[in-house]
């Protein structure tokens, strides 16, 4: 507590802000587990599926923004879609990481980077 | 600044490849170089317009991913002889070749979402072309809807018809909106009558406005001369000083400034 009140007065709209990204990213996350979890209830792993453009149109607003600019950039950092689509690095790789888990998107890491993609190139 | 721009509408026969046309000759006419890509797979039609057997190549071949795009394209600049440069991509018009397209699978269909993508940086960035413009397939199926989202810019073409103004509402919520295009509506083959005065023609304009919720950028009479001359040569071209031609002005300008 003593901690959360030393970084508060140094920068409490930035770290509120963090925070809220962050619960929202949980909230989304929790979102898709619920989804999955009732329409595969013995469980599986994943649900490997094709991006094309009717899975994107029944995406969520925010989710088929960030999935049209992966398809515009083909392989790309976190970083690199929050350019395009002008938001948060930090709510971009949620995203990014929401798209992988429901089996649309594939990431792969390149050192300390990593690398989201619909599908490798050749 | 450089734009892919699909023509699109909800029913077919609404005039999209000759408003595609004439778009692309009007553009090549003020010197802007101009790309125009027959994506109506099911109902090729390029080819007859141009009247050209030069085609080795076809969309179908670069979606397939068995040539690069610069192997469809056929230059017809001298052929048209305006101020820019000019580039056709014509979809293969065989019968084999449609119903092979009709029955491609999701993931081909995510394939050639990439290939549309990527001409962006091939054709606009790397052959340095001003337009980039795909007449479609009406309604919604994939080929369309992959060029809507690989465009920046989407004209819509309807007609008065009450069947066509309820599907292009609901495409209008239903994919532009959720693809955050910029659109614009050209109203054609309106009534002469309901344009027959400065008034008529504003009341017009405001009564398809507040039905698409979107800028009407123009409404087009129904010109016999047009049907008279069974496509046989652009009217951009040909006839300068023609309404249908001094509209399709209008509307390039317009979407220059989209």
């Amino acid at each position: 507590m003593t901690m959360y009140k030393k970084l508060q007065e140094k920068q409490p709209t930035h770290v509120l802000e963090r925070i809220r990204e962050s619960l929202e990213r949980l909230n989304e996350k929790m979102d898709v587990m619920i989804e999955i979890q009732k329409q595969n209830p013995r469980g599986v792993e994943s649900i490997p599926d094709v991006l094309d453009v009717m899975t994107l149109l029944s995406l969520p607003d925010h989710l088929r923004k960030t999935a049209v600019t992966l398809c515009r950039l083909g392989h790309a950092t976190a970083d690199q879609v929050a350019e395009q689509t002008k938001r948060a690095r930090a709510v971009e790789s949620g995203y990014l990481n929401q798209l992988v888990f429901m089996g649309y998107v594939k990431k792969e890491r390149q050192g300390r980077r990593a690398y989201f993609y619909v599908e490798k190139e050749g | 600044m450089r734009k892919i721009i699909a023509l699109h509408s909800y029913k077919g026969g609404t005039g999209k490849t000759l408003l595609s046309i004439n778009l692309a000759a009007t553009y090549v006419k003020t010197g802007k170089d101009v790309c125009l890509l027959d994506l109506d797979f099911r109902a090729p039609s390029l080819q007859a317009a141009f009247k050209t057997n030069d085609a080795e190549y076809w969309i179908n071949d670069y979606l397939n991913g068995t040539c690069d795009i610069r192997k469809v394209l056929i230059d017809v600049t001298q052929q048209r002889g305006g101020k820019g440069r000019f580039f056709v991509g014509l979809a293969n018009p065989t019968t084999e070749a449609i119903r092979e397209m009709t029955a491609k699978d999701r993931k081909w269909e995510m394939r050639a979402l990439g290939r549309l993508l990527s001409l962006k940086s091939s054709v606009l960035n790397d052959m340095h072309m001003d337009y980039l413009i795909f007449d479609t397939s009406p309604g919604l199926q994939y080929s369309s809807i992959n060029a809507i989202v690989a465009a920046d810019a989407v004209l819509v073409v309807t007609s008065v018809d009450t069947s066509d103004v309820r599907g292009t509402q609901r495409m209008v919520h239903e994919l532009y909106d959720l693809f955050d295009k910029k659109t614009g509506i050209l109203m054609n083959k309106v009534p002469a009558e309901a344009l027959a005065s400065p008034t008529k023609k504003e009341a017009f304009r405001r009564q398809f406005n507040n039905l698409h919720s979107l800028p009407i950028l123009e409404a087009i009479p129904c010109f016999c001369d047009i049907l008279r001359s069974g496509g046989t040569y652009i009217f951009a071209e040909e006839k300068p000083e023609h309404p249908f031609t001094k509209a399709l002005e209008r509307i390039a300008a317009q979407v220059e400034q989209f």
